[in-house]
């Protein structure tokens, strides 16, 4: 990770792996302009996994389009590592994605026809420069760390939700992001396995030495993370213990 | 590729449907184009058998062997022109004559039997020789009907032997029987009461050319035409008209290939929009994306041509001999490519709908 240290930090600073700063985003012009996130500032050390706590309509989903390189910012500026990746092009930003960014999705959105094993390989194969070799191997091991070794060449549909889900974990991984977007990766399962997925999240996380964030509505999800995160209408506020409660 | 190739295997049924789709279109468009090639091969056989590369028609006749007449002198003043090497008459006479097994329709044609006009595809036995009158070669149709070397034909009250066959060499899809020109005459003046009386006359003049030479570079002799054998061959009446109808309906089918394969393709990335999204959100291009649907579009329409083919093939097997059709390699390969081009083009319209999909639309459900 020492390539991507930030260039401009302060000696007594902890160096933050993703840094937002002051980013705005507005839909629409004029009198039906809408302002979908505002002056939102965020620093994330790398190693920590933090939630990002909001009702529906807050703005969670746009920050984190933001912060994942799906949607540019109309003002602010947003890097992760040593890329500023506010002010990239699309393609820029795919290439970002391919090969820093790992998505957990709310319905895990597995390619269907495509095995358990074959959706982390296909992944794999997105950067431009991609290794076969290691891929099959990282990607064999990978699923035996989530309990998977024994599904590896089911296609989703003969998975269980909990199954599908620990693969979208897997295919975030596979190809070592910095970063781990996790949007409600809860919705479609019940509390019991909810939680299960998102302790194991949160271990690959700290584990990997990665930096995650995961959106989230449910506030029983967010003990699992260091910091929270709450959105209300547009603002971002760092949370302390309590006022997270006050949410819902 | 991985995702082209994994889809195509995991959802079969779909993709065979769409296979399916194909083969029948390409097997319609080899049956219309074998029908094509039947009715355009069967009318211009005696040109194309000929060893004459032009023709010299009577100027009103529009290139027509059956409407053109020539004096016998004609003959004599083309051997003088530059450029023909061997200048003879031809005489044609659409008529029904009478074989072993019954009435045959004919088109007789007049010729000098070591001159121009003369069909190169003699098959089994040979061409009459110079003045033996009362012989014929006869084209492999007129064979197949049971008058075959050693048999009789009559036409008129004049009979001829058959000595000899040839191969593709019809008319007008009307078979052919190849005579002396003082033979043909006599059937003429036999069917024909009204040209008996008539200074002797000959249909046209078949024209050898001296290697190289231009066959429109011929000057004519007064009021005849000249025409290279292929113009002649167009001029066939019918012939064009027929073959431009056919090949509209050709065309057509085509196009109709390469709509069923846009809406087949525009279909498959509308059910699949959800998962576009993740894909391009997980960081796949939407080249990547195209060229999985494109590899496709490829695949299926080879597989359907290829099982086309083989339906058209067995199916022109069992047409009766009736129908004039003909199953030739270079239409067949031009009608796999196009229809293989047709089916990719037709995919190419779902790349613009590839291409709008946002990314940014995986997060948030924002398609649940």
């Amino acid at each position: 990770m020492t390539t991507h240290q930030p260039a401009t930090s302060a000696a007594n600073e902890t160096k933050a792996i993703l840094e937002v700063a002051d980013v705005t985003k507005t839909y629409g012009e004029g009198h039906t302009q809408v302002t979908a996130i505002a002056n939102a500032s965020l620093q994330v050390q790398q190693g920590q996994f933090v939630s990002l706590l909001g009702p529906s309509g807050s703005g969670k989903t746009t920050l984190i389009s933001m912060i994942g390189g799906l949607l540019t910012p109309t003002s602010g500026t947003i890097r992760l590592g040593n890329e500023v990746i506010s002010s990239m092009s699309k393609k820029e930003l795919t290439r970002l994605r391919a090969e820093r960014v790992g998505f957990v999705f709310q319905s895990s959105n597995l390619v269907p026809f495509l095995t358990a094993r074959e959706n982390l390989l296909y992944v794999a194969s997105l950067p431009k420069n991609h290794d076969r070799k290691a891929a099959a191997k990282r990607a064999d091991n990978l699923l035996a760390e989530l309990g998977l070794s024994e599904r590896a060449n089911n296609v989703p549909e003969k998975l269980s939700g909990g199954e599908r889900q620990r693969v979208a974990i897997g295919r975030a991984l596979m190809n070592d992001p910095d970063l781990v977007l996790v949007d409600e990766p809860t919705a479609a399962l019940d509390t019991a396995l909810g939680r299960q997925v998102v302790e194991l999240l949160a271990r690959e996380v700290k584990q990997r030495g990665k930096t995650g964030i995961m959106v989230t509505h449910d506030l029983r999800m967010v003990e699992y993370t260091d910091e929270v995160f709450e959105i209300l209408d547009g603002k971002l506020t760092k949370s302390t213990g309590n006022a997270a409660l006050a949410v819902h | 590729m991985m995702l082209a190739f994994a889809e195509i295997r995991r959802t079969r049924g779909r993709f065979l449907s769409i296979i399916g789709a194909l083969s029948l279109i390409t097997f319609l468009v080899l049956t219309l184009t074998a029908l094509s090639d039947g009715l355009f091969y069967g009318s211009t056989g005696a040109y194309r058998s000929s060893n004459a590369q032009a023709y010299a028609f009577s100027t009103d006749a529009e290139g027509s062997l059956i409407r053109s007449r020539v004096p016998v002198s004609d003959v004599a003043a083309y051997q003088n022109v530059e450029g023909v090497t061997q200048a003879s008459g031809i005489g044609v006479l659409l008529a029904s004559g009478t074989g072993p097994e019954g009435e045959l329709d004919l088109a007789v044609f007049g010729v000098e039997p070591e001159g121009a006009g003369v069909p190169t595809t003699v098959d089994q036995g040979r061409m009459p020789t110079p003045g033996e009158d009362g012989a014929a070669a006869v084209d492999q149709t007129v064979a197949d009907r049971g008058a075959g070397i050693g048999s009789t034909i009559t036409v008129g009250d004049r009979s001829v032997s058959v000595v000899g066959i040839t191969k593709d060499s019809s008319y007008q899809l009307q078979p052919t029987i190849w005579t002396t020109i003082p033979t043909w005459r006599a059937m003429q003046a036999s069917v024909r009461p009204e040209t008996r009386g008539l200074p002797p006359s000959l249909s046209a003049v078949a024209l050898e050319l001296s290697p190289g030479t231009d066959p429109n570079s011929i000057a004519p002799v007064t009021d005849t035409t000249v025409l290279s054998t292929a113009d002649a061959a167009l001029a066939i009446p019918g012939v064009k008209e027929q073959r431009s109808t056919l090949n509209s309906i050709i065309y057509t089918t085509l196009l109709v290939a390469a709509i069923v394969v846009a809406l087949f393709f525009a279909l498959i990335v509308l059910e699949k929009r959800e998962l576009f999204a993740a894909l391009k959100a997980l960081g796949t291009s939407t080249g990547r994306l195209g060229t999985t649907v494109l590899t496709q579009a490829l695949v299926a329409s080879v597989v359907g041509v290829i099982i086309g083919v083989a339906i058209a093939r067995l199916l022109g097997l069992a047409l009766p001999a009736e129908i004039p059709t003909l199953f030739r390699l270079d239409s067949l390969i031009q009608v796999s490519v196009f229809t293989v081009v047709a089916s990719v083009l037709g995919a190419l319209f779902s790349l613009r709908r590839i291409a709008r999909i946002d990314p940014a639309t995986a997060l948030g459900g924002a398609l649940q």
